[in-house]
């Protein structure tokens, strides 16, 4: 297997296959939750934690695990650390899971965690499963704040919850609806793909 | 075959332990953020601070329906009694209480416990904008639902969010539909 940095294997997950603009998994959350920049945060970090913990298991049980039930095993191994996350969300930040709603359980069918599973963790060393997971996480994480922030400031005239724009402001209630989070995602989808064209023609030329 | 069935069964049971060692660690304050949760929604509605050591008692009446707490301040006397009330809401169940005077005469506040309406449009009803509007408002006649026009307390009116209307619809008319219950508990309860 090619030999690559680990700070590679990490930046790779926030720009080169940024698992929202590049990959284009995990739509569901990204559309969902991202009606402010908080609650972007923590439906990223929690998919990190959750993605984490799943590398590494999949990873170690990797030879272990028969192929006929490789796929069962996996799904249970996410639930669990799902279901934890949502425990520690409900008992520490209760704002948060209330307003994450039943998306936080819903980390269970994020097709990143499967993808990064079955296409990484399991042909891979721990460690370096572990950088995967935690840069996807941060190209998650950081995707989902961006469309969070946009949609915050346009939507709802405020940034982390404070007033930005005054009350003169009126704030574009359609960008926290659902068509907010479809325009947003299309645009900043473009805005990735001219500039990682600019960067890397090559790559973008069919 | 072996394998397959060993391999599940430690998973299987590594699962469980430790999904029973997350819950037993965490429900205890989980169930602690709910009832805090409760009580600061108890103390917005008697306009107190849920903190304060000699702040105000709430307790549940029994067997009252709608479910009914009654609070009282530290020499005992009823300072009022908050309704527990569920709507279905545009985005779910909208958890709700609504506070009544001792002689459950006027509307003393609103607050929700829990809800999980559209940020910005329904979720509006959490902000003091909404809420205040009910302060003061007749317990004894229905409330009237307006939009786009300033409402006059007068005539028991509530001003709609913009954009949330079903929202708006669905909590003037839980009120509308258990007050008059509540009103009619409270006092037999007095007398």
């Amino acid at each position: 297997m090619e030999q690559r940095s680990i700070t590679a294997e990490f930046a790779k997950g926030i720009v080169r296959d940024n698992p929202v603009f590049v990959q284009v998994l995990g739509m569901c959350p990204t559309l969902a939750v991202t009606t402010s920049v908080i609650n972007g945060v923590g439906m990223g970090l929690a998919t990190t934690f959750v993605l984490v913990f799943s590398a590494l298991f999949a990873s170690l049980l990797t030879r272990i695990v028969p192929n006929q039930v490789r796929i069962p095993v996996y799904a249970v191994v996410i639930a669990t650390f799902v279901t934890i996350a949502d425990l520690v969300l409900k008992a520490y930040f209760p704002p948060l899971s209330a307003s994450l709603g039943p998306y936080v359980p819903l980390i269970v069918v994020n097709c990143i965690i499967m993808g990064r599973v079955e296409a990484f963790a399991t042909r891979n060393r721990p460690g370096v499963s572990i950088v995967d997971a935690l840069g996807m996480g941060a190209g998650f994480t950081l995707s989902l704040m961006v469309l969070g922030a946009i949609r915050e400031i346009l939507g709802s005239g405020s940034l982390f919850g404070v007033g930005l724009l005054g009350t003169s402001f009126t704030p574009l209630v359609v960008m926290i609806l659902p068509p907010g989070a479809f325009l947003t995602l299309g645009i900043l989808m473009a805005i990735f793909n001219a500039l990682k064209a600019k960067s890397d023609p090559v790559l973008i030329r069919t | 075959m072996k394998q397959m069935i060993i391999v599940l069964t430690g998973v299987m049971v590594f699962s469980g332990l430790a999904l029973a060692a997350a819950y037993s660690g965490l429900s205890e304050r989980i169930e602690e953020n709910r009832i805090a949760a409760l009580n600061a929604s108890l103390a917005a509605i008697f306009d107190v601070d849920p903190d304060a050591a000699d702040g105000p008692s709430f307790d549940l009446v029994d067997g009252s329906d709608p479910l009914m707490y009654r609070g009282k301040d530290t020499d005992g006397t009823v300072l009022g009694y908050a309704i527990r009330l569920q709507a279905q809401g545009y985005g779910g169940a909208i958890s709700m209480l609504v506070g009544l005077d001792a002689d459950a005469e006027r509307i003393i506040g609103i607050s929700f416990v829990e809800q999980v309406e559209t940020p910005g449009l329904g979720g509006r009803i959490t902000e003091e904008v909404f809420r205040s509007q009910f302060r003061g408002l007749d317990a004894d006649r229905a409330l009237e639902l307006v939009r786009n026009v300033p409402p006059d307390p007068d005539r028991n009116e509530v001003q709609a969010i913009t954009g949330a209307t079903i929202t708006s619809i669905a909590i003037v008319g839980r009120i509308n539909e258990r007050l008059g219950d509540a009103v009619e508990l409270i006092e037999r309860q007095e007398r």
